[in-house]
């Protein structure tokens, strides 16, 4: 039981000796792993693009597509813009929340990770609402106090959901691998809470995001 | 410890709440998709919307019930 509470706690990989020691925590260096496989697959994936495609050309521009579709469907045309940040948040939630397979720890599971990226989300929502209806619409809004409130509760909530399922499927995995250590049985909870689970929640905090923004952006 | 983890399961009641919603919103999207298949993409996405956001009181409680656990 320790044991699993001590594998909760985010840990500091290694410390960089200067200024006293600047603690470099574990996510942090998962989520240069994630970088750096996402760059080489987009360098990979994008080498020698053909006019017809093939292969993991079609993979490739399959998921695109289905990307674009669905962030063009919520925000509308105007949002043609903010599709690459969703797009991009969405690919690394998906790389962060999967990255357990591969027996690394989900940088997600770490809450200062999470609470950044709803930070960052709802930092682009408030930016949309400034660039798509001026600052002084902006300010206005506020005069609606639930308008103040969504300002803490929206990151609030996208930070603990996302949290709350890695950890959750974390915990649930760290006590199969210990538990019920037969064949089989591991890799189907891994299907679920390693796969289904975080594609899901991936899907779920762009969904959300988007439609936060969809929301900033409608006009009265 | 032992009154600690009594109160860690009481905070994962709230697990039972999100279940019948989650439950109950599952029925009646199903129900609508045999109405009207053809909007069954935008049922799904009200369905999934609403499963996020009923799904976070569960979550909620999971995460107070670790917090709970690990100050013990």
């Amino acid at each position: 039981m320790d044991n699993l509470m001590e594998e909760l706690e985010a840990k500091t990989a290694f410390t960089i000796p200067v200024f006293g020691g600047i603690p470099i925590a574990e996510s942090c260096v998962v989520t240069w792993i994630i970088m750096g496989a996402i760059v080489l697959l987009s360098i990979i994936l994008t080498h020698k693009l053909k006019k017809v495609p093939t292969g993991s050309q079609c993979i490739l521009e399959g998921v695109m597509d289905w990307l674009d579709n669905f962030f063009t469907g919520i925000l509308g045309p105007k949002g043609k813009k903010y599709l690459p940040f969703l797009e991009t948040l969405i690919i690394y939630i998906a790389f962060a929340n999967t990255v357990g397979l591969f027996g690394f720890v989900p940088p997600t599971k770490d809450v200062n990770v999470t609470a950044a990226l709803a930070g960052i989300a709802i930092i682009f929502v408030q930016l949309s609402f400034i660039i798509e209806k001026g600052p002084l619409k902006w300010l206005k809004s506020f005069l609606n106090p639930i308008n103040l409130l969504d300002l803490v509760t929206r990151p609030l909530s996208l930070c603990m959901r996302l949290f709350g399922n890695v950890l959750g499927a974390f915990v649930v995995m760290e006590l199969v691998k210990k538990g019920i250590a037969a064949i089989g049985v591991p890799v189907i909870a891994s299907a679920y809470f390693d796969i289904f689970d975080g594609l899901l929640q991936a899907y779920v905090f762009v969904f959300l995001t988007s439609l936060y923004m969809a929301e900033a952006m409608e006009e009265e | 410890m032992g009154l600690i983890a009594l109160g860690a399961a009481i905070a994962v009641l709230t697990g039972a709440g999100a279940g019948i919603g989650i439950g109950i919103a599952t029925a009646k999207a199903t129900e609508s998709i045999a109405r009207q298949p053809e909007a069954k993409g935008d049922i799904r996405t009200a369905l999934l919307l609403g499963c996020a956001l009923a799904e976070a009181t569960a979550i909620y409680g999971f995460v107070i019930a670790i917090m709970i656990i690990g100050k013990a």
